[in-house]
């Protein structure tokens, strides 16, 4: 009995050993060496599923930072998975989700990446793309995650300046009503802190309203009736004129924006391009990237 | 536990058994004798879809429709009260909305509580959830499988329907009406001197068609339109959509006049942007004059009567100028609501507004499809009216909490210059007309607007808001707002 015991245990124990020994080689085989050389962006957006919009918002963007970091190999992601399924199964076009990318990135041998966003505020998408992200801290030697588009009080002003260079020239009687996201999440303050530097920079006639959350339509209104406008420009404050710009803002619905300030009697105007198309955004999103590449991780 | 205890509950396991059995096989003789000599003790006797014989005394009194065709069409012959359940994506009538939802991917405990002497179901299902519906007949529940693959199976699918729940009469009455419906419209059509070539597509993944014997293809034959794909085979043996392919669309590009999409399930064709924006496709005839169409499955590739509004809108695209020709309306004296409804949508050629099982998951600040309390489905022009105000065209009201649209009311000059601002993007103009009467507009900033591109003229420098408009008014101001656009 007994030495049917030692040899169950000597079985067995030899077998843990094998079992072991495998995963070691598992391990080892599965850790690609680092390239001290290979660094890159990973530009991440929401995604659109239309070509056109996507060629001249989210690519332009790419191609910015592509073309500011030579050093850089710059790859997408995108964090929705309905589009990333739909571009898949319409068009047969691959594209990574963040934790994809940089998986990749892992597996090629990176050895520095930089992860930036095309968000516009530090609203609950971005926080689940650091989320993710942070995940693959350790995988690379250097590791660091821009910042979306409005996150410092410098942004806020470099935006109302990027802005300047797509509105129109107005009259007293003219207003441009911008139309952001909004969001349940605490960045929405973000939007009326917008609002707040365009009217400390003297922007006159321009109003932030959002889609889902404060300020809404409502409080446009408002400010359009306060300052006796007659004609509105709609314009999209999001990175791709897409479905939002398209039916919400300019469509010809009940609930559209454009319908109902026409129903308290507006001239309306829409201007269906992205964020993502002004030149000066672009460049703000690579000094995002820049400040990112920069950024050694020293408390300053 | 002795041996005397133990053979004793032996015993007794075997006279439950025995007892078990016989009871058992009497209601197999029963069964049998339904199914062998009809006795006439059935008053419904009939072969379901699955070829399972049903066989009731009485009529069913409570019924569970689960798939959104069958509780629609249980409606259309006169069912209400004895709907006690509807599936998770029934939402039409609007009246299906009050009823109890009951989910074929969640505990038929749930079903077999709500006791209901028969639960409708689709093939689908049956293939989809096995053990759902077979602890459903396990616990007795008559469970009834049903549905139409071709058009021609409709009438006795109906019948199917009728006959179980004893609206025999209703029915008939309406597969009268719905087929002397489409012969009309396909009389109407069949002389149309060129008839347009149509592109159908049913997905937007391998930009799939459909087959020829399928409802859609039916109804653009019905609409007077030449499938340019009626040579497609179906995907798979049985299935109403068929591969195309963008090579075999483009080679046909020239011959496209009219592009329609079937869009509201998943899969489906493509939106009119995302069709405009696919590599070659601008070169297609439709496409560049600007006649690509979207449709809602539940009006053309479901079946149920709202089938024959699917045909009516196909003929509003083959052929807009004739059908949606609205100088018949400048004999009127006055104008409706209702009829301003007609006018309005017909005169932007716009799709009638059909909801998909999506849309009552959102609130809407305005109008909501289908809440209004004085236009029930049944009313003649429920669809123009649903989507003048869902496009934004005319107002809707709010009395005590409830929706109303005053179908009845006539339209006043005010009203009119609302209407006609909302239906085009007009800017003002330089040169502003004096109305002395504008501060007794309620509306001034539209009515001023309106005035000034000349679309409505002033009396003796009065517009005078509140006065009625005739159709004659309506036409001839809806002329010129074309012009100007």
């Amino acid at each position: 009995m007994k030495s049917k015991i030692t040899l169950l245990s000597l079985v067995l124990s030899l077998m843990l050993m094998v079992v072991s020994l495998v995963g070691c080689t598992q391990e080892t085989s599965g850790e690609v060496a680092k390239d001290p050389n290979q660094k890159g962006i990973l530009v991440v957006s929401f995604g659109t599923s239309y070509a056109d919009t996507r060629e001249v918002t989210i690519e332009a963007v790419e191609n910015e930072i592509k073309d500011a970091f030579k050093d850089y190999e710059t790859r997408r992601a995108f964090t929705s998975d309905i589009i990333i399924k739909k571009l898949k199964d319409r068009d047969g076009i691959e594209i990574d989700t963040v934790k994809q990318g940089l998986q990749k990135m892992k597996d090629d041998g990176f050895s520095e990446v930089i992860v930036q966003p095309l968000h516009v505020i530090n609203g609950a998408e971005y926080t689940d793309v650091v989320q993710i992200a942070s995940e693959f801290k350790s995988s690379f030697d250097k590791f660091n995650i821009g910042s979306p588009l409005l996150t410092s009080v410098e942004d806020y002003k470099a935006v109302v300046n990027a802005l300047k260079t797509q509105l129109p020239e107005l009259k007293d009687n003219e207003a441009v009503a911008f139309m952001g996201h909004g969001t349940h999440h605490p960045a929405n303050s973000a939007y009326a802190c917008f609002q707040y530097a365009l009217e400390d920079m003297d922007v006159k006639n321009v109003f932030m309203g959002t889609v889902e959350g404060y300020p809404d339509l409502d409080n446009v209104i408002e400010k359009l009736n306060d300052n006796h406008i007659e004609t509105v420009t709609l314009m999209p404050f999001m990175l791709v004129a897409g479905d939002h710009a398209n039916n919400d803002m300019a469509g010809d619905e009940e609930d559209a924006w454009k319908s109902i300030l026409k129903k308290n009697g507006f001239v309306v105007n829409t201007y269906i391009h992205g964020l993502g198309e002004n030149k000066a955004i672009q460049e703000l999103y690579v000094a995002h990237t820049k400040a990112a590449i920069e950024d050694n991780g020293e408390e300053e | 536990m002795n041996i005397y205890h133990k053979s004793k509950r032996n015993i007794l396991i075997l006279l439950c058994l025995m007892v078990a059995l016989i009871f058992s096989s009497c209601s197999n003789t029963e069964i049998n004798k339904a199914q062998g000599e009809d006795d006439g003790s059935y008053k419904i006797a009939f072969t379901d879809d699955l070829g399972k014989e049903i066989r009731m005394k009485e009529p069913a009194q409570r019924i569970i429709s689960l798939y959104s065709a069958h509780t629609e069409n249980l409606f259309a012959i006169g069912l209400d009260e004895e709907i006690i359940g509807v599936g998770r994506q029934d939402i039409y009538p609007p009246q299906s909305l009050e009823k109890p939802v009951f989910d074929y991917r969640s505990d038929p405990e749930k079903v077999i509580a709500a006791k209901p002497d028969v639960v409708l179901i689709r093939p689908f299902i049956q293939r989809k959830v096995p053990d759902f519906v077979a602890v459903l007949e396990k616990a007795g529940i008559n469970v009834v499988t049903l549905y139409p693959e071709k058009f021609a199976e409709f009438d006795t699918y109906i019948q199917k329907l009728a006959l179980l729940t004893g609206k025999e009469e209703q029915a008939a009455n309406l597969l009268q009406d719905f087929h002397a419906g489409i012969d009309h419209i396909s009389e109407l059509t069949q002389n149309m001197t060129s008839k347009v070539q149509v592109y159908f597509e049913s997905s937007e993944n391998g930009y799939k068609t459909i087959t020829p014997d399928s409802m859609a293809a039916k109804a653009i034959e019905n609409a007077g339109g030449i499938n340019v794909a009626k040579n497609a085979q179906a995907v798979t043996k049985g299935s109403s959509i068929a591969a195309f392919g963008a090579e075999r669309i483009l080679e046909n590009g020239n011959d496209i006049d009219v592009f329609v999409s079937q869009r509201g399930a998943m899969n489906a064709g493509g939106n009119q942007h995302a069709i405009s924006i696919r590599p070659g496709f601008s070169a297609i005839k439709a496409v560049k004059n600007n006649r690509v169409y979207v449709i809602n499955e539940k009006i053309i590739s479901s079946p149920n009567f709202r089938y024959i509004k699917g045909i009516k809108e196909l003929t509003r695209m083959f052929y807009p100028e004739i059908v949606d020709d609205i100088t018949r309306f400048a004999a009127e004296d006055v104008v409706t609501r209702n009829q301003m409804a007609e006018i309005a949508v017909r005169y932007k050629h716009k799709e009638i507004f059909v909801p998909t099982s999506k849309y009552y998951k959102k609130q809407y600040k305005g109008h909501t499809y289908g809440m209004f309390k004085d236009v029930a489905v049944d009313h003649p022009n429920f669809d123009f009216i649903e989507t003048a105000v869902l496009s934004g065209y005319m107002e809707s009201y709010k009395e005590n909490g409830s929706e109303m649209f005053y179908p009845e009311q006539k339209i006043t000059r005010g009203e009119l210059a609302g209407i006609l601002f909302m239906l085009h993007d007009l800017k003002d103009t330089q040169k502003k007309v004096n109305i002395k009467d504008i501060n007794e507009v309620s509306n001034s900033r539209i009515v001023q607007i309106v005035v000034n591109n000349h679309l409505m003229q002033c009396d003796n420098g009065q517009f005078n808001p509140q006065q009625l408009v005739t159709g004659k008014e309506v036409v001839e101001a809806l002329n010129q707002l074309k012009v100007l656009n």
